[in-house]
């Protein structure tokens, strides 16, 4: 039986709590970092050799689909009832609306070091220490909407103009495709400045501090968004009913990204499991 | 075969003053309390003299295999109180690649390339920049003050006989993950 990802705008008080003291005990029994640490790992470019899998390649959408189904597993392990939310950063834009609330993930960074002090990811509060990470640092920071420089979250637009392209992705299937669903959504663009980024690149900027680096995964809004990135796959697939997952077959040896993605029937790494079987997961979830 | 091959860093350090000239996507009034000193990388550095070069000289084609700068092939500088260093070290291999060894406050920060020829480095792993150095003021930026790093790479990912690939290694700090 499918159970539901919510809005994390419509969570009662009580599905919040169980969510946030699920990831807590998680964490306390260290499976948390965990998944830090295969994010980081997994995080590979295309100017670089070998095989790419969760970013910049069209295993993007899938590699994060099953990245959070494990994570959502290891919730509910603890609570059943728990399911992971999304955020709907299109309609829920300062840095004052949900998700940024002391129930739930807390508020933004301070200003003098961008140290979260409010909310249950509160290095101050004792259950958020980081263990992995790029800096030596513990405690986790926002500098939502990057306050040197401001920026605003990608819009509902910005959203539509991915989900009206009707290809699934295209060659060369890295960070420098201009059309395409896959890069439209995860947003690598070429030259300066605000017009580089989009969608789930932008949204990481936007949260800046943990978020913008190689252990973004260390602030649980990372699984709020993905979800929401998730949900627009299944949305883009409902909008263009028949478009699969490209490439259907790998690309041959003579080819520059031969052995550097993965085809719809290639099993992804770190998993077994391929692009095709995590097209439908409608049997597991469904978004409400 | 593969673009870019593993650790060509052909992407040039573009050196000192004036800082005007040097492309950033960072507004100026981030540049006013920069101290700019720079110097050659003495020995230890396995790179022929290299001359330094006017600050607009563009950045090197990701296309190009084998990655030597030309010009100036090292960079030093103090960036908002953190001393940042950076090398390009020919590399042993069949192709001749190279690589960037950058480090900020004595620590290896691993940089990584994109297909256009920008990088990315571990600290801001969403947007990227023209040179290495440029990404390495970038990871100072965003690093909190009293904060070090930690000597972090991505991993080798998948099996690696899957599609045999001539050049399977990739550019990073030898240590992997850590804690």
């Amino acid at each position: 039986m499918a159970y539901t990802r919510k809005n994390v705008a419509k969570l009662t008080r009580e599905e919040r709590r169980r969510f946030v003291d699920a990831l807590l005990e998680i964490k306390r029994r260290g499976e948390y970092d965990e998944f830090v640490r295969t994010h980081i790992q997994y995080f590979t470019t295309d100017g670089e050799s070998g095989l790419r899998t969760a970013h910049m390649a069209p295993s993007f959408l899938p590699w994060h689909r099953r990245f959070l189904l494990d994570l959502e597993r290891a919730l509910r392990r603890v609570d059943s009832s728990v399911t992971i939310p999304y955020w709907d950063w299109t309609r829920d834009r300062t840095t004052t609306s949900v998700p940024w609330r002391e129930d739930l993930l807390g508020g933004n960074g301070r200003r003098a070091d961008r140290q979260v002090t409010t909310g249950p990811f509160a290095y101050a509060h004792g259950h958020w220490t980081l263990r992995v990470g790029v800096t030596d640092g513990k405690f986790l920071t926002r500098d939502l909407g990057r306050s040197r420089d401001p920026i605003a979250l990608p819009t509902g637009s910005e959203l539509e103009r991915a989900l009206e392209d009707p290809l699934y992705d295209l060659a060369p299937w890295d960070s420098t495709v201009s059309k395409g669903f896959r890069n439209k959504l995860e947003g690598w663009g070429s030259g300066r400045g605000s017009s580089s980024w989009h969608n789930h690149n932008r949204v990481h900027r936007w949260v800046g501090g943990t978020m913008l680096g190689a252990a973004s995964v260390n602030d649980p809004v990372f699984w709020l968004h993905h979800a929401f990135l998730d949900l627009q796959w299944t949305r883009w697939q409902r909008r263009h009913r028949g478009a699969r997952y490209l490439p259907a077959r790998p690309p041959g040896p003579g080819d520059p990204q031969y052995g550097r993605i993965v085809a719809r029937h290639e099993k992804l790494p770190p998993w077994d499991v391929t692009p095709d079987e995590l097209e439908d997961v409608s049997r597991i979830y469904r978004y409400v | 075969m593969g673009v870019g091959n593993g650790g060509d860093g052909a992407a040039g350090a573009i050196p000192g003053p004036p800082p005007s000239s040097l492309s950033s996507p960072s507004s100026p009034s981030r540049r006013t309390r920069r101290e700019v000193t720079l110097g050659l990388l003495a020995s230890g550095v396995a790179l022929a003299a290299a001359p330094l070069v006017a600050a607009s000289r563009p950045p090197r084609p990701a296309s190009d295999p084998f990655g030597a700068p030309g010009g100036t092939a090292a960079f030093q500088e103090t960036y908002r109180g953190r001393l940042i260093r950076g090398a390009w070290t020919p590399g042993t291999g069949p192709a001749g690649t190279g690589q960037w060894q950058v480090t900020v406050d004595g620590r290896p920060l691993h940089l990584m390339r994109r297909a256009d020829g920008t990088w990315l480095s571990m600290v801001d792993h969403y947007q990227s920049y023209p040179t290495p150095l440029e990404a390495a003021r970038g990871a100072v930026d965003d690093m909190v003050p009293g904060q070090g790093l930690r000597d972090v790479a991505p991993g080798p990912v998948g099996d690696a006989d899957r599609h045999a690939h001539p050049y399977s290694h990739t550019q990073g700090v030898p240590g992997g993950v850590h804690a």
